[in-house]
């Protein structure tokens, strides 16, 4: 049985409202971060009481998982996925270090135009036409629940980023379903 | 003949040029026009004729010379393998150099064996010589091709945005492939360098023991010992160095496969999405986010599936439904029990009774219907000898009117109550 001393939790406010609206804390929230890090056994144990859980990934974030997402934010979270992954795939393009780029580079209107053009037909699916809407539709949503930050010349990606990158190597198994399920 | 001090004056005088020249030319070739424009970026107080008599002193020197037949220059090659061992600026060796070295080294303990066995002295300190020329050799490629690859790496993790991928990764996995691989195979401690050195090692020591035996001069012992000393560190310093080459390359090659990985995955990923549309191919697999709406919402996936794995679990006990049959009919309360009007109509001893009449003498508070059900009841009742009259009679039984063909009932002759 975990004890819970509620004085020590002095962040627990802003933490939970962050938290229960679908935004990731990664290491740029430093009070916020470094609360959960030190408390993370009670605020584990206080949110599972709430029916939350609160998932804590190695590479700096923490975050409420959930099984499902409301429609509209399914679409937002794939809209995320697509974008993320057309990124990777334009940044391998051009020689560089995908992983690294998708972390370093900094993605401005130029760049989310370029994706866009070059990837028409994908973006026209999840109703984004241009760069000026992806950056309001998916980097908008994105500063707010967390992946990416806003800086001078555009926005940067974040580390919880790297749960897309971990569905994108989830994608392989499906993909064999898929695959089964023609030749059935 | 060119004084080699006024060669190691020019070099210092012009260092920086040759430093220049030979990081950005390598070992390729270049014009004097070049040389003459390095030199005025170094020196932009330089007039031309200055430039020109500056650049000329250099090729005079034979520090800087020209290709055969062309006007196009080089450096120099020994002056440019000393500006590499200054600036450690060296290429990575093949694994073959060393290879061949150390094969050259079994051979040479094969004649330094003969030699000692044919008590040949002078021979056998000459080969002892050369084979010691062979160990440093090879200790100086170690060192040579460890540095190699600290720049290797050093090139390949710096300035990363401005060379491709495949370009910075290039030459750390040759390295890997003509280098650290091969090497390590052949250092294994079951591998041929191994029997090589421990076969020369015997061979010294032999010759130790019969210089010993001989009674030689302590020099010639002391020499060969040294030897032996010398190809045994040589061996320790070589695995060493290859240790060391191998864990700086292996990050690299790491993240190389993983990005390399991830590439291709996203390559097929949005070949699959192209195919079969964003929403069925990234719907299973996105991340999923808490929101507001679900606070509110009655439970989450998971609730509604431990509710319905309940539900499957489910049993119901087995609960027989009544035989419509065995439902007892009503019975009002004021009809007094049948047996009573059984028993009661049994001691009417004698006559055949009149049914109704006894029922109505009887039990004068009973309304119709109620001695209707009893009447009823004992006309069918098998104890009674029933007996129907003929004539239709009309009856007042409390108080109603009825016309009927009466029954009268006895006591059967043989039946008894």
């Amino acid at each position: 049985m975990t004890t819970i001393n509620l004085s020590d939790l002095s962040e627990l406010q802003p933490i939970y409202k962050k938290l229960a609206g679908g935004y990731h804390i990664s290491e740029q929230d430093t009070v916020l971060w470094q609360q959960l890090d030190h408390q993370f056994e009670s605020y584990d144990a206080l949110f599972y009481g709430l029916g939350h859980e609160l998932k804590r990934d190695s590479r700096g974030f923490f975050y409420f998982g959930a099984d499902e997402s409301t429609p509209n934010m399914g679409k937002t979270s794939r809209s995320f996925a697509l974008t993320l992954f057309v990124l990777i795939e334009h940044f391998a393009n051009q020689g560089k270090d995908p992983l690294r780029a998708l972390f370093d580079d900094v993605i401005d209107l130029e760049l989310m135009q370029t994706v866009v053009q070059l990837n028409k037909h994908l973006f026209d699916q999840l109703e984004i036409f241009s760069g000026s809407e992806l950056r309001k539709e998916v980097y908008g949503r994105m500063v707010r629940f967390g992946l990416a930050r806003e800086v001078e010349q555009g926005h940067q990606h974040l580390a919880p980023v790297y749960r897309y990158i971990d569905a994108l190597m989830e994608v392989n198994d499906s993909q064999y379903d898929l695959e089964e399920d023609e030749v059935e | 003949m060119i004084p080699a001090k006024k060669i190691l004056n020019t070099i210092n005088e012009h260092w920086q040029t040759l430093e220049m020249l030979f990081k950005r030319f390598r070992f390729a070739n270049f014009s004097l026009k070049d040389v003459q424009n390095v030199i005025k970026s170094k020196n932009p107080s330089y007039s031309s004729e200055r430039l020109f008599k500056e650049a000329n002193k250099l090729l005079n020197q034979e520090i800087l010379i020209p290709l055969a037949k062309s006007s196009q220059l080089e450096i120099n090659r020994a002056i440019a393998d000393f500006i590499s061992y200054l600036l450690q600026e060296e290429s990575l060796g093949l694994a073959e150099e060393i290879t061949v070295l150390v094969s050259d080294l079994e051979r040479l303990g094969n004649r330094l064996e003969e030699a000692g066995n044919v008590g040949d002295h002078g021979e056998l300190r000459r080969f002892s010589r050369i084979m010691d020329e062979r160990v440093r050799k090879i200790v100086k490629l170690y060192e040579h091709n460890e540095s190699a690859i600290m720049n290797l790496v050093e090139q390949a993790k710096a300035d990363h945005s401005s060379i491709s991928l495949q370009k910075r990764y290039h030459a750390v996995l040759d390295a890997f492939d003509e280098y650290i691989e091969p090497m390590l195979k052949m250092v294994d401690i079951h591998g041929p360098f191994q029997s090589c050195f421990s076969k020369i090692e015997n061979q010294i020591s032999e010759q130790i023991i019969n210089l010993g035996q001989v009674g030689r001069g302590p020099d010639d012992k002391r020499m060969l010992e040294q030897l032996r000393t010398r190809i045994l560190d040589m061996h320790l310093i070589g695995r060493e160095s290859l240790r060391k080459s191998a864990d700086m390359l292996l990050p690299l090659r790491e993240e190389l496969r993983r990005n390399t990985l991830i590439t291709r995955q996203t390559a097929s990923v949005l070949g699959l999405i192209r195919k079969r549309g964003v929403e069925a191919i990234l719907t299973p697999v996105q991340p999923n986010y808490v929101s507001d709406v679900q606070k509110f919402s009655l439970g989450q996936q998971r609730h509604i599936v431990s509710y319905m794995a309940q539900l499957s679990d489910f049993q119901d006990e087995i609960y027989e439904l009544p035989d419509a049959l065995d439902i007892p009919s009503y019975i009002s309360p004021t009809i007094p029990d049948y047996r009573d009007v059984k028993s009661r109509l049994s001691s009417f001893k004698g006559k055949k009774t009149q049914l109704l009449g006894f029922l109505t003498d009887s039990y004068p508070k009973l309304d119709a219907d109620e001695l209707l059900f009893l009447y009823q009841k004992i006309i069918s009742d098998s104890d009674f000898a029933l007996e129907q009259q003929t004539a239709k009679r009309s009856v007042t039984i409390a108080g109603q009117q009825f016309t009927l063909y009466p029954f009268n009932a006895g006591i059967k002759q043989n039946g008894s109550l």
